[in-house]
């Protein structure tokens, strides 16, 4: 060889670039075959200059990059162009090199369809085109290629279906088809393939059944069908695969339960059936693969006890039987203290009973139980599990406390215990875990001090304690945890200040200390906090004001919210950041003005500067925060205009002005405010009239413009407001009457104040159609007139009426017993007059005050004519009246109880025998049409009708159950 | 292309996972998330929940969900809102809840039992949904209802009997539904209006006691 290579060296220097004679000399065909192979060079593209030794100059082609030719150098047997970087296309050319052996342009970025002339090189043994973009059919002619052993066309962008020819080739080795677009189902006659050791189809978008012919593949050693949609149940007959050492199923759409059969895999290490729909029990034959290191059987419908034993899998590492319906106790069985078993998973599941079963798992790396319903506590003797590095437990119903041997284990990183019932407090001895980086004991009910023995945990990285009882300080060491990335201790007990110490923690991005009981200033030191990124102080009792400098090289704070403390003096050192997204000072003594720095936190979104002692004007610099959605800034002094720049805050959903001392007009470019939910200027000093551009911010749900010195008339526009559900406009001076377009529009407001304004005119009947107000209508203090419209009793749902100190005149309608609902009543300070209607007589005298009313609670009604009379009569008279009253009333009642007797037991015939009640209904109808009023008493008893007039009931009360019943009860009684 | 690294990550993902579920997003807001699971479930065509932001402390900024000073929800008002479907049991968290008004919307299903819970509620206002089912006897444990609106929905079986027992119950309207057997006549049951009852074609008026079973029909 190394003699024929100098030969040709020689030949070729010789002959520079008369390249044919050298071919010649060659022997053989060299001409053609150095053409075909320049041929298959013109279809690649090779930026690297793989291919730069292949000259037309340098004619002996068997020393060509990637061209290894055979023994007598007339034939090239091997192709190798592996990871070159190539793109273009495989040259269907290769079709003349017919005594290729080996194939390889693997790992290059070659596009284009795989050529079926590729059939033709009826000696290839090896194929391998994985790993680049080839896109197309596999094209059935590889089915002729009877010598092909390794056939690994995975890693591309083929589609289509497998082709059943590839059965054909018997002496198939590795058929790697992985990470394609390959679609319908695996071919049985892949079954045919006796020789094949490795069949990956992973990762293609198979559908439809496994075939059993798999079970044909007798040598089969790696079988990987994962990540595909295959259907169906596992063919038993895989588990005739003696020699299978690696089963992965993963990820498909398998049913029906996991085949016993699979117990006869006896070579298997890997067997893998994750996110399936398996159901059934784990069968127990697994126990036989003695082999088996790695069981992945999580995210399937598994039910009923865990099966498996390390008694018998005395080579298992991981076991993963996460998310399934798994139940039953833990038992001492499934890991015993001869396994191996390292990682165990059985988060998920349903499994109750204790973890003491596992302490002699002393192997153990990872345990993950968490979400499931397992109870009593933590061993005491959990340092058996020396190895430990992963303990996860949360979400249980684990009780009693932290057993201070967990300190003794030295390698744990992660200690998840949320959500559990945990009590006592945390023992010093966890100081000793210097690897631990996560520790999760959020949600349990834990007290007692936070050990300054916790500090000593370097390693710690997020600490969350929220929702527990820990009280007492912060400790003061907890600077020494240099690695916080988040420090969570949200809802505790904790007092005292927050330590100094706490600024070495430079890592720290989130900060949560909320809702506890912490006092003192912000400490100095907090700004070398420079990654912080959140910082949520609320509820606590800090003070002080925030140093000028604090915050300035807190570039990435996003989110402050510092609400519901006493702290002081300006907040310009909040602002100005570029970073800040959401600031919440509500509820503290912040004084000074609202700097105009403000402006430049141009991503703010959330701004809330409510219950403070700000002062000044509202900055027209707002307006460069485009993003901004929630303005409050009520309950300050602020003074001044509402600046108009703020019309280009066109995302603000919340406006929340009330409570200052803001003078000026309410101007119209609010209407440009399309996005506006809630609008509150109230209890200010605004004067001028309601613009009517309001009308525009049409997704306004509530309006509050009380207690300023708004006048003019309501603009009828705000009947555009369709969603309003609060309107609010009392104690302002507004003139005019009650535009009906509110009360035709506003649908569905359910709370109306107009009360303590000037308005005038009658309440417009159209009031009616608000039928769904309910917590107040307040009209009251205004120069109403007229009469009270009896639509009012259609507001059935209203709790609360007041029309007092108005000009209503007129008699209250009778309608206004409809409002059942109604619990508070006030008619007071009106000249109304006549009989109160008897459903408005449980109200208290106070409802009805300063009006002409009669009848109850007031005083009864006397009428001037027949008081006179009533006055003269006699003794006898009267007594002749109540004779006459008596014995009306008797025959009344006698014809009463027949009707009603009848009635009853014509009820009891039809209601039993079902029969039509088709005449009722006509009957009922022909009643309810004076208007459909609820008190024209009648009612549908079945299939009879049971009527029950007006004349014959007393006129006062309303249409009851109770009466029905002692009417029936009187029946019954007669009857007897 | 090789096997066996495809276990590994699915292992360490599974750690990973935990630690995003686990991650410090825990809160005390289990108002504010017991809204948002049950709004995780609706259809909302006109994005009237489009406020209702999980991540905020509490849902007070919320529209539609009123609290009262301590930041505890009172009212939700999602009247008219073309909203479909379920009831959440989650609601039952909100145990200062005073007006649950959701009426005239595309509510589905069950009423939840765990309604119940909800000792400070005042108004329940379902009318006009296509709720189905029994009207669970839990709601005998509202003390504090007034106004309880179930009508115009699908509701069937009897009245639970157990409903007598509220005495501060005002207003009852169960019209419109489905439900058979007879009509109590005790408690707060002796003042309703029989238009309260009306249209419930297997609803056999006021009960007879000791004549026929309540449920007598169902």
């Amino acid at each position: 060889m190394g003699f024929m290579t100098k030969h040709f060296l020689l030949l070729a220097l010789s002959l520079s670039t008369w390249s044919f004679v050298a071919m010649i000399a060659c022997g053989g065909t060299p001409t053609s075959t150095a053409a075909r192979l320049l041929a298959i060079k013109s279809d690649l593209i090779d930026p690297g200059g793989a291919m730069a030794s292949w000259s037309p100059g340098l004619p002996d082609t068997c020393s060509w990059n990637g061209v290894t030719c055979s023994d007598d150098r007339n034939h090239v047997v091997a192709f190798n162009l592996s990871g070159y970087g190539l793109s273009g296309s495989v040259s269907s050319k290769f079709a003349g090199l017919a005594f290729l052996e080996t194939l390889d342009l693997s790992s290059n970025s070659l596009a284009g369809p795989i050529p079926p002339e590729i059939g033709m090189l009826k000696r290839l043994r090896e194929l391998l085109l994985f790993s680049n973009s080839l896109s197309g059919f596999i094209p059935p002619e590889i089915g002729l290629l009877t010598d092909l052993k390794v056939l690994r066309l995975g890693d591309n962008m083929l589609s289509g279906t497998i082709p059943p020819h590839l059965g054909n080739c018997t002496g198939l080795e590795v058929l790697g088809l992985a990470q394609c677009q390959l679609n319908g189902s695996t071919p049985a006659q892949i079954g045919h393939l006796n020789r094949l050791k490795t069949l990956n189809l992973q990762q293609n978008r198979l559908t439809g059944r496994t075939p059993g012919e798999l079970g044909g593949c007798s040598a089969l050693q790696v079988l990987s069908m994962a990540d595909n949609m295959l259907q169906g149940e596992i063919p038993s007959s895989i588990g005739r695969l003696a020699f299978l050492q690696v089963l992965n199923l993963a990820n498909n759409q398998f049913s029906g339960s996991i085949p016993t059969a699979l117990g006869g895999l006896s070579s298997l290490s890997y067997l893998n059936l994750l996110g399936n729909a398996l159901n059934g029990t784990i069968p127990p034959q697994l126990n036989r693969l003695t082999l088996l290191r790695i069981l992945d059987l999580s995210k399937n419908n598994l039910s009923d006890a865990i099966s498996i034993s390390t008694r018998q899998l005395k080579n298992l590492r991981y076991l993963v039987l996460s998310n399934n319906l798994l139940q039953g106790s833990i038992s001492g069985d499934l890991c015993d203290e001869s396994s191996s078993l390292q990682n165990l998973y059985l988060a998920g599941n349903h499994l109750s009973g204790t973890i003491q079963e596992l302490m002699d798992c002393i192997s153990l790396r990872s345990l993950d139980l968490s979400n499931n319903s397992l109870s009593g506590g933590i061993p005491s003797d959990i340092d058996r599990l020396t190895n430990l590095v992963d303990l996860v437990l949360h979400n249980n119903s684990l009780v009693g406390g932290l057993p201070p041997r967990l300190g003794n284990l030295s390698h744990l990183q992660m200690l998840s215990l949320f959500h559990n019932g945990l009590t006592g407090s945390i023992p010093a001895e966890i100081g000793k875990l210097q690897r631990l980086q996560l520790l999760f004991l959020y949600e349990n009910q834990m007290t007692g001090i936070i050990p300054h023995e916790l500090t000593n945990c370097s390693s710690l990285e997020e600490l969350d304690f929220f929702g527990n009882s820990f009280s007492g300080p912060i400790p003061e060491t907890i600077g020494k945890l240099k690695n916080l990335v988040v420090l969570q201790l949200r809802q505790n007990d904790l007092s005292g200040p927050i330590p100094p110490s706490l600024g070495d923690c430079n890592k720290l991005q989130a900060l949560a200390l909320a809702d506890n009981r912490l006092s003192g200033t912000l400490p100095p030191t907090f700004r070398f906090l420079t990654e912080l990124n959140l910082i949520t102080l609320y509820n606590n009792s800090l003070e002080g004001p925030i140093p000028d400098s604090l915050f300035s090289s807190l570039k990435h704070l996003a989110i402050i919210n510092l609400s519901h403390n006493r702290f002081t003096g300006s907040i310009s050192p909040l602002l100005g950041s570029n970073a800040l997204v959401k600031l919440d000072l509500t509820n503290n003594a912040f004084s000074g003005v609202i700097p105009p720095t403000l402006g430049e936190s141009t991503n703010l979104a959330r701004l809330r500067l409510g219950h403070n002692l700000l002062q000044g004007g509202i900055p027209s610099e707002l307006s460069r925060l485009r993003w901004l959605d929630f303005l409050d800034m009520s309950s300050n002094n602020l003074t001044g205009e509402i600046p108009s720049d703020l019309s280009n805050c066109t995302r603000l959903t919340h406006l929340l002005l009330g409570k200052n001392r803001v003078t000026g007009t309410i101007r119209s470019w609010l209407g440009n405010l399309h996005s506006l939910g809630e609008l509150d200027l109230s209890w200010n000093e605004l004067s001028g009239q309601i613009p009517a551009e309001i009308g525009n911010c049409s997704g306004l749900l509530k309006l509050s413009l009380q207690d300023n010195h708004l006048s003019g008339m309501i603009p009828p526009e705000l009947g555009r407001l369709t969603s309003l559900n609060v309107l609010n406009l009392q104690r302002n001076n507004l003139t005019g009457t009650i535009p009906s377009a509110v009360l035709i529009h506003c649908k569905k407001l359910y709370e109306l104040r107009l009360s303590e304004n000037s308005l005038t005119g009658s309440i417009p009947s159209e009031i009616g159609q608000l039928i769904e107000l309910q917590v107040m209508l307040d009209l009251s203090r205004n120069h109403l007139s007229g009469d009270i419209p009896s639509s009012l009793g259609n507001l059935i749902k209203l709790e609360r009426l007041n029309l007092s100190f108005n000009h209503l005149d007129g008699r209250i309608p009778a309608s206004l017993e409809q409002l059942t609902s109604l619990h508070r009543l006030n008619l007071s300070n009106n000249p109304l007059y006549g009989r109160i209607p008897a459903g408005l007589s449980s109200f208290p005298v106070s409802s009805f005050t300063a009006t002409k009313l009669c009848g109850a609670p007031l005083t009864a009604c006397i009428t001037r004519s027949s008081s006179s009379d009533m006055s003269r009569l006699s003794n006898a008279a009267v007594a002749g009246i109540i004779v006459a009253i008596v014995s009306i009333s008797a025959v009344v009642c006698v014809v009463l109880l027949c009707i009603i007797i009848r009635l009853w037991s014509k009820w009891r015939e039809v209601s039993v025998s079902n029969s039509d009640g088709e005449e009722c209904k006509e009957k009922q109808e022909r009643r309810g049409g004076g208007g459909g009023d609820r008190f024209e008493n009648y009612w549908k008893v079945g299939s009879t009708c049971m009527v029950t007039s007006s004349e014959k009931q007393s006129s006062t009360s309303e249409t009851s159950i109770l009466q029905q019943k002692m009417e029936v009860g009187g029946l019954d009684d007669s009857g007897s | 292309m090789a096997l066996l690294p495809v276990a590994l990550p699915c292992l360490s993902s599974l750690l990973l996972l935990l630690l995003l579920v686990a991650s410090p997003a825990s809160s005390s807001n289990s108002e504010g998330e017991a809204l948002h699971a049950w709004r995780t479930r609706l259809t909302d065509p006109t994005n009237v929940l489009q406020s209702w932001d999980p991540t905020l402390v509490n849902p007070c900024t919320w529209f539609h969900v009123t609290c009262d000073s301590q930041n505890r929800v009172i009212r939700i008002d999602l009247g008219n809102s073309n909203i479909s479907g379920p009831l959440a049991s989650e609601l039952s968290r909100l145990e200062h809840l005073q007006y649950l008004e959701l009426y005239r919307n595309n509510f589905e299903g069950k009423i939840p039992a765990e309604l119940g819970n909800l000792k400070s509620l005042i108004s329940m206002d379902l009318y006009e949904n296509r709720l189905q089912g029994e009207i669970p006897k839990s709601f005998a444990k509202l003390k504090s209802l007034r106004f309880l609106r179930l009508d115009n929905n699908r509701l069937s079986g009897a009245i639970p009997r157990e409903l007598v027992l509220l005495s501060n119950l005002k207003v009852l309207d169960v019209s419109n539904n489905d439900l058979c057997g007879t009509i109590p006549i005790d408690g707060p049951f002796a003042n309703f209006p029989l238009q309260s009852f009306d249209n419930n074609s297997r609803l056999n008026g006021p009960e007879l006691q000791g004549l026929a079973s309540y449920d007598f029909g169902c």
